[in-house]
Protein backbone atom coordinates (compact mmCIF):
# COMPACT_ATOMS: atom_id res chain seq x y z
CA UNK A 1 0.00 0.00 0.00
CA UNK A 2 1.50 3.61 -1.00
CA UNK A 3 0.25 7.10 -0.44
CA UNK A 4 -2.14 6.96 -3.97
CA UNK A 5 -3.84 3.77 -2.12
CA UNK A 6 -4.29 5.34 1.18
CA UNK A 7 -5.85 8.61 -1.15
CA UNK A 8 -7.89 6.67 -3.01
CA UNK A 9 -9.10 4.92 -0.03
CA UNK A 10 -10.27 8.22 1.82
CA UNK A 11 -11.98 9.11 -1.69
CA UNK A 12 -13.90 6.36 -1.79
CA UNK A 13 -15.04 6.71 1.92
CA UNK A 14 -12.99 3.56 3.08
CA UNK A 15 -12.96 3.66 6.85
CA UNK A 16 -9.87 1.71 7.45
CA UNK A 17 -7.51 4.30 4.62
CA UNK A 18 -9.49 7.58 6.60
CA UNK A 19 -8.67 6.32 9.61
CA UNK A 20 -4.71 5.78 9.05
CA UNK A 21 -4.69 9.11 7.41
CA UNK A 22 -6.13 10.86 10.19
CA UNK A 23 -3.17 9.28 12.35
CA UNK A 24 -0.58 10.10 10.22
CA UNK A 25 -1.57 13.70 9.95
CA UNK A 26 -1.46 13.45 13.69
CA UNK A 27 1.98 11.58 14.26
CA UNK A 28 4.13 12.52 11.74
CA UNK A 29 5.79 16.08 9.56
CA UNK A 30 4.55 19.07 8.12
CA UNK A 31 6.13 17.22 5.00
CA UNK A 32 4.11 14.07 5.03
CA UNK A 33 1.00 16.04 6.17
CA UNK A 34 1.13 18.16 3.14
CA UNK A 35 2.28 15.17 0.97
CA UNK A 36 -1.55 14.20 1.93
CA UNK A 37 -3.57 16.93 2.15
CA UNK A 38 -1.73 18.13 -0.96
CA UNK A 39 -3.47 15.31 -3.71
CA UNK A 40 -7.05 15.86 -1.51
CA UNK A 41 -7.51 19.52 -0.81
CA UNK A 42 -9.79 19.85 -3.87
CA UNK A 43 -12.50 17.41 -3.17
CA UNK A 44 -15.29 17.30 -0.71
CA UNK A 45 -17.49 20.02 0.21
CA UNK A 46 -19.11 19.69 4.00
CA UNK A 47 -21.14 21.77 6.16
CA UNK A 48 -18.95 21.77 9.17
CA UNK A 49 -20.96 22.65 12.57
CA UNK A 50 -19.19 23.17 15.52
CA UNK A 51 -20.34 22.00 18.88
CA UNK A 52 -18.83 23.50 21.69
CA UNK A 53 -19.61 24.20 25.67
CA UNK A 54 -18.70 23.67 29.48
CA UNK A 55 -17.85 19.80 30.48
CA UNK A 56 -21.19 17.85 31.20
CA UNK A 57 -23.88 20.02 29.62
CA UNK A 58 -24.40 17.44 27.39
CA UNK A 59 -22.39 17.86 23.91
CA UNK A 60 -21.68 14.28 23.54
CA UNK A 61 -25.31 13.11 23.77
CA UNK A 62 -26.36 15.81 21.37
CA UNK A 63 -24.14 14.56 18.75
CA UNK A 64 -25.60 11.21 19.37
CA UNK A 65 -28.96 12.52 18.97
CA UNK A 66 -28.43 14.65 16.08
CA UNK A 67 -26.35 12.21 13.80
CA UNK A 68 -29.16 10.00 12.91
CA UNK A 69 -31.36 12.92 12.38
CA UNK A 70 -29.02 14.51 10.21
CA UNK A 71 -27.90 11.70 8.18
CA UNK A 72 -31.28 11.66 6.66
CA UNK A 73 -29.49 14.70 4.99
CA UNK A 74 -26.43 13.63 4.19
CA UNK A 75 -23.44 11.47 5.46
CA UNK A 76 -22.22 12.22 8.45
CA UNK A 77 -18.28 12.39 9.92
CA UNK A 78 -17.99 13.69 13.81
CA UNK A 79 -14.69 14.27 15.37
CA UNK A 80 -14.43 14.86 19.08
CA UNK A 81 -11.61 15.91 20.89
CA UNK A 82 -10.94 15.39 24.34
CA UNK A 83 -8.42 16.92 26.85
CA UNK A 84 -4.65 15.31 27.56
CA UNK A 85 -3.42 15.27 30.80
CA UNK A 86 -0.94 18.06 31.32
CA UNK A 87 1.18 15.94 33.52
CA UNK A 88 1.61 12.53 31.17
CA UNK A 89 0.56 13.99 27.99
CA UNK A 90 -1.94 10.68 28.24
CA UNK A 91 -5.50 11.21 27.47
CA UNK A 92 -8.63 9.56 27.80
CA UNK A 93 -10.85 9.76 24.86
CA UNK A 94 -14.85 9.12 26.40
CA UNK A 95 -17.04 10.54 23.69
CA UNK A 96 -17.14 7.46 21.95
CA UNK A 97 -18.76 5.48 24.51
CA UNK A 98 -21.99 7.96 24.56
CA UNK A 99 -22.65 8.08 20.35
CA UNK A 100 -21.43 4.32 19.95
CA UNK A 101 -25.35 2.96 20.01
CA UNK A 102 -26.03 5.21 16.72
CA UNK A 103 -22.61 4.67 14.85
CA UNK A 104 -22.42 1.56 13.33
CA UNK A 105 -26.37 1.39 13.19
CA UNK A 106 -26.23 4.70 10.25
CA UNK A 107 -22.72 4.16 9.18
CA UNK A 108 -21.45 6.84 11.17
CA UNK A 109 -17.33 7.49 10.73
CA UNK A 110 -16.39 8.84 14.40
CA UNK A 111 -12.49 9.76 15.64
CA UNK A 112 -11.70 10.93 18.84
CA UNK A 113 -8.41 12.89 19.37
CA UNK A 114 -6.37 14.64 22.13
CA UNK A 115 -5.91 17.89 22.22
CA UNK A 116 -2.46 16.70 22.83
CA UNK A 117 -1.98 19.73 24.80
CA UNK A 118 -2.89 22.51 22.58
CA UNK A 119 -4.59 25.39 23.62
CA UNK A 120 -8.35 26.85 22.36
CA UNK A 121 -10.65 23.74 22.47
CA UNK A 122 -9.39 21.73 19.68
CA UNK A 123 -6.57 19.84 18.28
CA UNK A 124 -3.39 21.36 16.16
CA UNK A 125 -4.32 19.16 13.63
CA UNK A 126 -8.19 20.08 13.50
CA UNK A 127 -7.98 21.51 10.57
CA UNK A 128 -6.03 18.58 8.83
CA UNK A 129 -8.37 16.12 9.98
CA UNK A 130 -11.37 17.91 9.07
CA UNK A 131 -10.04 18.07 5.20
CA UNK A 132 -9.61 14.39 5.67
CA UNK A 133 -13.21 14.19 6.63
CA UNK A 134 -14.41 16.26 3.84
CA UNK A 135 -12.63 14.36 0.79
CA UNK A 136 -14.47 11.31 1.96
CA UNK A 137 -17.60 12.71 1.04
CA UNK A 138 -19.25 13.95 4.33
CA UNK A 139 -21.90 16.46 3.59
CA UNK A 140 -21.97 17.27 7.42
CA UNK A 141 -19.19 17.14 9.83
CA UNK A 142 -19.55 17.45 13.14
CA UNK A 143 -16.46 18.89 15.48
CA UNK A 144 -16.91 18.63 19.43
CA UNK A 145 -14.16 20.75 21.11
CA UNK A 146 -12.88 19.93 24.88
CA UNK A 147 -15.35 20.46 27.44
CA UNK A 148 -14.57 24.74 27.21
CA UNK A 149 -14.39 27.15 29.56
CA UNK A 150 -15.07 31.01 28.60
CA UNK A 151 -11.75 31.35 27.04
CA UNK A 152 -12.46 28.09 24.41
CA UNK A 153 -13.00 30.27 21.42
CA UNK A 154 -11.00 28.48 18.49
CA UNK A 155 -13.91 26.31 17.00
CA UNK A 156 -15.10 29.72 15.74
CA UNK A 157 -12.63 29.81 13.48
CA UNK A 158 -12.86 26.38 12.02
CA UNK A 159 -16.48 25.72 12.21
CA UNK A 160 -19.73 27.02 9.56
CA UNK A 161 -21.66 26.99 12.01
CA UNK A 162 -20.75 27.20 15.91
CA UNK A 163 -23.54 25.82 18.29
CA UNK A 164 -22.86 26.63 22.10
CA UNK A 165 -24.40 24.05 24.06
CA UNK A 166 -25.64 25.65 27.99
CA UNK A 167 -27.50 24.02 31.08
CA UNK A 168 -29.68 25.58 33.03
CA UNK A 169 -27.82 26.33 36.81
CA UNK A 170 -24.74 27.23 34.71
CA UNK A 171 -24.74 31.29 35.98
CA UNK A 172 -26.63 34.36 36.20
CA UNK A 173 -27.16 37.03 34.01
CA UNK A 174 -23.86 38.55 34.53
CA UNK A 175 -22.12 35.10 33.33
CA UNK A 176 -24.49 35.53 30.45
CA UNK A 177 -22.90 39.00 29.30
CA UNK A 178 -19.34 37.77 29.70
CA UNK A 179 -16.72 37.74 26.29
CA UNK A 180 -15.45 34.59 25.35
CA UNK A 181 -17.56 31.91 25.01
CA UNK A 182 -20.88 33.63 25.14
CA UNK A 183 -20.33 35.49 22.19
CA UNK A 184 -19.20 32.94 19.38
CA UNK A 185 -22.52 31.22 18.86
CA UNK A 186 -24.38 31.28 15.77
CA UNK A 187 -27.03 29.43 17.84
CA UNK A 188 -27.52 28.86 21.66
CA UNK A 189 -28.42 25.29 22.66
CA UNK A 190 -29.89 25.41 26.39
CA UNK A 191 -29.98 21.27 26.96
CA UNK A 192 -31.63 19.31 30.05
CA UNK A 193 -34.71 21.74 29.45
CA UNK A 194 -36.72 19.35 32.37
CA UNK A 195 -34.40 20.73 35.02
CA UNK A 196 -35.72 23.50 37.58
CA UNK A 197 -34.88 27.32 36.21
CA UNK A 198 -34.58 26.15 32.55
CA UNK A 199 -36.72 28.74 31.68
CA UNK A 200 -34.89 31.43 33.56
CA UNK A 201 -31.86 30.47 31.83
CA UNK A 202 -33.30 30.61 28.37
CA UNK A 203 -34.65 34.32 29.26
CA UNK A 204 -31.05 35.15 30.85
CA UNK A 205 -29.46 34.27 27.88
CA UNK A 206 -31.90 36.15 25.13
CA UNK A 207 -31.46 39.00 27.14
CA UNK A 208 -27.97 39.60 26.99
CA UNK A 209 -27.92 38.71 22.98
CA UNK A 210 -30.66 41.73 22.96
CA UNK A 211 -28.12 44.03 23.77
CA UNK A 212 -25.38 42.31 22.26
CA UNK A 213 -24.18 43.25 18.08
CA UNK A 214 -25.93 39.98 17.26
CA UNK A 215 -29.13 40.22 18.74
CA UNK A 216 -30.81 37.96 16.39
CA UNK A 217 -29.22 34.85 17.43
CA UNK A 218 -31.78 31.80 18.28
CA UNK A 219 -31.51 30.02 21.56
CA UNK A 220 -33.29 26.85 21.22
CA UNK A 221 -33.64 24.49 24.11
CA UNK A 222 -34.14 20.98 24.67
CA UNK A 223 -34.67 17.87 26.22
CA UNK A 224 -32.23 15.07 25.44
CA UNK A 225 -34.15 12.58 27.61
CA UNK A 226 -37.29 13.14 25.14
CA UNK A 227 -35.48 14.44 22.92
CA UNK A 228 -38.13 17.08 22.60
CA UNK A 229 -37.71 19.92 20.23
CA UNK A 230 -35.01 18.38 18.32
CA UNK A 231 -36.52 19.19 14.80
CA UNK A 232 -36.28 22.70 15.30
CA UNK A 233 -32.39 22.83 16.31
CA UNK A 234 -32.01 20.19 13.37
CA UNK A 235 -34.37 22.46 11.00
CA UNK A 236 -31.95 25.48 11.78
CA UNK A 237 -28.72 23.49 10.59
CA UNK A 238 -29.79 22.24 7.66
CA UNK A 239 -31.02 25.66 6.68
CA UNK A 240 -27.84 26.92 7.64
CA UNK A 241 -25.35 28.12 4.72
CA UNK A 242 -23.06 30.51 5.85
CA UNK A 243 -19.24 29.52 4.94
CA UNK A 244 -16.28 30.09 7.34
CA UNK A 245 -13.61 29.32 4.59
CA UNK A 246 -11.50 31.75 4.68
CA UNK A 247 -10.93 32.37 8.63
CA UNK A 248 -10.49 28.42 8.64
CA UNK A 249 -7.71 28.77 6.08
CA UNK A 250 -6.15 31.84 8.09
CA UNK A 251 -5.90 30.12 11.02
CA UNK A 252 -4.25 27.06 8.82
CA UNK A 253 -1.64 29.45 7.75
CA UNK A 254 -1.01 31.03 11.07
CA UNK A 255 -0.64 27.38 12.67
CA UNK A 256 2.01 26.16 9.61
CA UNK A 257 3.71 29.06 9.70
CA UNK A 258 4.55 29.19 13.48
CA UNK A 259 4.83 25.41 13.59
CA UNK A 260 7.89 25.63 11.03
CA UNK A 261 9.52 28.43 12.84
CA UNK A 262 9.07 26.82 16.20
CA UNK A 263 10.22 23.22 14.96
CA UNK A 264 13.14 24.92 13.67
CA UNK A 265 14.18 26.85 16.54
CA UNK A 266 13.40 24.60 19.12
CA UNK A 267 16.77 22.92 18.68
CA UNK A 268 18.65 26.36 19.57
CA UNK A 269 15.65 26.90 22.48
CA UNK A 270 16.86 23.73 24.06
CA UNK A 271 20.20 23.94 23.50
CA UNK A 272 20.58 27.16 25.48
CA UNK A 273 23.97 27.10 28.02
CA UNK A 274 22.05 26.45 31.65
CA UNK A 275 23.89 29.66 33.46
CA UNK A 276 22.82 32.14 30.38
CA UNK A 277 19.71 30.94 31.08
CA UNK A 278 20.07 32.26 34.62
CA UNK A 279 21.80 35.02 34.02
CA UNK A 280 20.52 36.38 31.17
CA UNK A 281 17.48 38.74 30.28
CA UNK A 282 15.19 36.27 27.88
CA UNK A 283 14.84 38.43 25.00
CA UNK A 284 18.68 38.76 24.64
CA UNK A 285 18.37 35.08 24.04
CA UNK A 286 15.40 34.77 21.96
CA UNK A 287 17.12 37.31 19.91
CA UNK A 288 20.08 35.84 19.83
CA UNK A 289 18.37 32.27 18.66
CA UNK A 290 16.30 34.22 15.96
CA UNK A 291 20.05 35.89 14.66
CA UNK A 292 20.58 32.50 13.58
CA UNK A 293 18.82 31.97 10.35
CA UNK A 294 20.97 28.72 9.26
CA UNK A 295 18.08 26.41 10.25
CA UNK A 296 14.77 28.40 8.43
CA UNK A 297 17.00 28.82 5.62
CA UNK A 298 17.86 25.26 5.41
CA UNK A 299 14.94 23.49 5.51
CA UNK A 300 12.44 25.67 3.58
CA UNK A 301 13.76 28.80 2.01
CA UNK A 302 15.89 26.86 -0.47
CA UNK A 303 13.48 24.35 -1.80
CA UNK B 1 3.89 27.35 21.44
CA UNK B 2 0.06 27.95 22.60
CA UNK B 3 0.99 25.71 25.59
CA UNK B 4 2.00 22.34 23.86
CA UNK B 5 5.16 20.78 25.50
CA UNK B 6 6.13 18.75 22.48
CA UNK B 7 8.67 16.53 24.99
CA UNK B 8 5.39 14.83 26.14
CA UNK B 9 3.34 14.63 22.64
CA UNK B 10 5.37 13.02 20.07
CA UNK B 11 3.47 10.14 18.75
CA UNK B 12 1.52 8.47 21.98
CA UNK B 13 0.38 4.89 22.02
CA UNK B 14 -3.10 4.55 21.31
CA UNK B 15 -5.16 1.56 22.91
CA UNK B 16 -8.62 0.27 22.92
CA UNK B 17 -9.47 -0.77 26.31
CA UNK B 18 -12.67 -3.56 25.62
CA UNK B 19 -14.78 -6.27 27.68
CA UNK B 20 -16.03 -8.04 24.55
CA UNK B 21 -18.41 -10.06 26.24
CA UNK B 22 -21.10 -9.99 29.09
CA UNK B 23 -18.80 -8.56 31.92
CA UNK B 24 -20.17 -5.82 34.02
CA UNK B 25 -17.13 -5.73 36.26
CA UNK B 26 -15.64 -2.19 34.86
CA UNK B 27 -13.15 -1.44 38.13
CA UNK B 28 -10.01 -3.16 37.19
CA UNK B 29 -10.41 -1.74 33.36
CA UNK B 30 -10.98 1.75 35.03
CA UNK B 31 -7.49 1.22 36.79
CA UNK B 32 -6.30 0.59 33.58
CA UNK B 33 -7.37 2.70 31.65
CA UNK B 34 -6.06 5.60 34.40
CA UNK B 35 -2.83 3.63 34.31
CA UNK B 36 -2.14 3.64 30.89
CA UNK B 37 -3.09 7.88 30.62
CA UNK B 38 -0.46 8.24 33.20
CA UNK B 39 2.38 6.14 31.04
CA UNK B 40 0.83 9.35 28.49
CA UNK B 41 -1.23 7.08 25.89
CA UNK B 42 -4.09 8.00 24.63
CA UNK B 43 -6.96 5.66 25.34
CA UNK B 44 -10.56 5.03 24.76
CA UNK B 45 -12.71 2.42 26.76
CA UNK B 46 -15.00 0.83 24.22
CA UNK B 47 -18.28 1.18 27.03
CA UNK B 48 -20.31 -2.13 28.63
CA UNK B 49 -21.44 -4.87 27.00
CA UNK B 50 -19.73 -4.01 23.71
CA UNK B 51 -19.77 -6.81 20.73
CA UNK B 52 -16.46 -8.52 19.67
CA UNK B 53 -17.60 -6.95 15.95
CA UNK B 54 -17.91 -3.32 17.56
CA UNK B 55 -14.84 -3.62 19.43
CA UNK B 56 -12.44 -4.14 15.41
CA UNK B 57 -14.93 -2.23 13.82
CA UNK B 58 -13.97 0.87 16.92
CA UNK B 59 -10.06 -0.13 16.73
CA UNK B 60 -10.44 0.29 12.91
CA UNK B 61 -12.24 3.67 13.21
CA UNK B 62 -9.96 4.89 15.82
CA UNK B 63 -7.00 3.34 14.35
CA UNK B 64 -5.60 2.17 17.69
CA UNK B 65 -2.08 0.73 17.87
CA UNK B 66 -3.50 -1.94 20.99
CA UNK B 67 -6.72 -3.57 21.76
CA UNK B 68 -6.72 -4.67 25.24
CA UNK B 69 -8.87 -6.75 26.04
CA UNK B 70 -10.67 -8.12 29.68
CA UNK B 71 -12.67 -10.52 30.76
CA UNK B 72 -13.52 -11.66 34.47
CA UNK B 73 -16.14 -13.75 33.73
CA UNK B 74 -14.46 -16.84 32.00
CA UNK B 75 -15.54 -16.23 28.54
CA UNK B 76 -12.61 -15.37 27.37
CA UNK B 77 -11.71 -18.91 25.65
CA UNK B 78 -14.83 -17.32 23.00
CA UNK B 79 -14.89 -13.81 23.32
CA UNK B 80 -11.68 -13.39 22.75
CA UNK B 81 -11.24 -15.89 19.88
CA UNK B 82 -14.16 -13.99 18.08
CA UNK B 83 -12.07 -10.32 18.29
CA UNK B 84 -8.88 -12.41 16.52
CA UNK B 85 -10.98 -14.37 14.18
CA UNK B 86 -12.93 -11.47 12.86
CA UNK B 87 -9.72 -9.10 12.51
CA UNK B 88 -8.26 -11.96 10.68
CA UNK B 89 -11.18 -12.09 8.43
CA UNK B 90 -10.57 -8.46 7.71
CA UNK B 91 -7.01 -8.79 7.08
CA UNK B 92 -6.07 -7.04 9.99
CA UNK B 93 -2.55 -7.24 11.30
CA UNK B 94 -0.74 -3.91 12.13
CA UNK B 95 -3.20 -4.42 15.55
CA UNK B 96 -1.51 -5.94 18.39
CA UNK B 97 -3.81 -7.88 20.73
CA UNK B 98 -2.93 -8.54 24.46
CA UNK B 99 -5.44 -9.84 27.30
CA UNK B 100 -6.03 -10.08 30.62
CA UNK B 101 -8.22 -11.09 33.83
CA UNK B 102 -9.36 -14.46 35.39
CA UNK B 103 -7.76 -16.02 32.79
CA UNK B 104 -5.98 -20.25 33.96
CA UNK B 105 -2.74 -21.45 33.20
CA UNK B 106 -3.81 -23.81 31.16
CA UNK B 107 -5.58 -21.03 29.00
CA UNK B 108 -2.75 -19.21 28.39
CA UNK B 109 -0.16 -20.86 25.68
CA UNK B 110 -3.54 -21.74 23.92
CA UNK B 111 -4.49 -17.40 23.60
CA UNK B 112 -0.98 -17.08 22.71
CA UNK B 113 -1.06 -19.27 19.83
CA UNK B 114 -4.00 -17.17 18.34
CA UNK B 115 -1.82 -13.74 18.97
CA UNK B 116 -3.03 -12.45 22.04
CA UNK B 117 -0.32 -11.73 24.35
CA UNK B 118 0.36 -10.53 28.09
CA UNK B 119 -3.06 -12.38 29.41
CA UNK B 120 -1.91 -11.02 33.16
CA UNK B 121 -3.69 -11.84 36.08
CA UNK B 122 -4.71 -10.33 39.32
CA UNK B 123 -2.39 -8.96 41.42
CA UNK B 124 0.17 -8.27 37.85
CA UNK B 125 2.11 -5.12 38.55
CA UNK B 126 0.72 -2.27 36.37
CA UNK B 127 4.38 -1.20 35.32
CA UNK B 128 4.08 -4.94 33.93
CA UNK B 129 1.49 -4.19 31.93
CA UNK B 130 2.40 -1.17 30.54
CA UNK B 131 5.89 -2.24 29.58
CA UNK B 132 4.38 -5.26 27.84
CA UNK B 133 1.73 -3.28 25.78
CA UNK B 134 4.62 -0.22 25.14
CA UNK B 135 6.64 -3.22 23.64
CA UNK B 136 3.91 -4.58 21.64
CA UNK B 137 3.03 -0.92 20.37
CA UNK B 138 6.56 -0.63 19.47
CA UNK B 139 6.29 -3.67 16.78
CA UNK B 140 3.02 -2.28 15.82
CA UNK B 141 4.66 1.47 14.93
CA UNK B 142 7.64 -0.75 13.39
CA UNK B 143 5.32 -2.50 10.85
CA UNK B 144 3.96 0.66 9.75
CA UNK B 145 6.87 3.15 9.37
CA UNK B 146 7.03 3.02 6.27
CA UNK B 147 4.07 1.81 4.84
CA UNK B 148 2.93 5.09 3.10
CA UNK B 149 5.69 6.69 1.88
Amino acid sequence: MNINDLVRGILNGDKRSIARAISIVENSDDEQRKNIIDKIYDYGNSKIIGITGPPGVGKSTIIGNIAPMLSKSGKISILAVDPASPFSGGSILGNRIRMQENLSKYDIYMRSTSNRLYEGGLSEYSWDIIKILEASGSDFIIVETVGSGQSDIDIMNVADLTCVILAPGLGDEIQAVKSGMMEIGDVFIMNKMDREDAYISIKDIMESLQISNKPNTPVIGLNSLTLDNYESFIDFILKWNGKNTERRNIRKIRQIIIERIFTTYSVYIESVDKNKLLGKNPYDIADDIMRNLDGLKNKYLEK
Amino acid sequence: MNGKNRKYIEKPIKILLAKPAIDGHDRGIFVLARAFRDAGMEVIYAGLLPTPEEVVETAVNEDVDVIALSLLNGAHMTAFKNVMNILNKRGIKDIAVVGGGIIPDRDKPKLEKMGITGNFGPGTKLSTIIEHVKKRAGEIRKLRENEYK
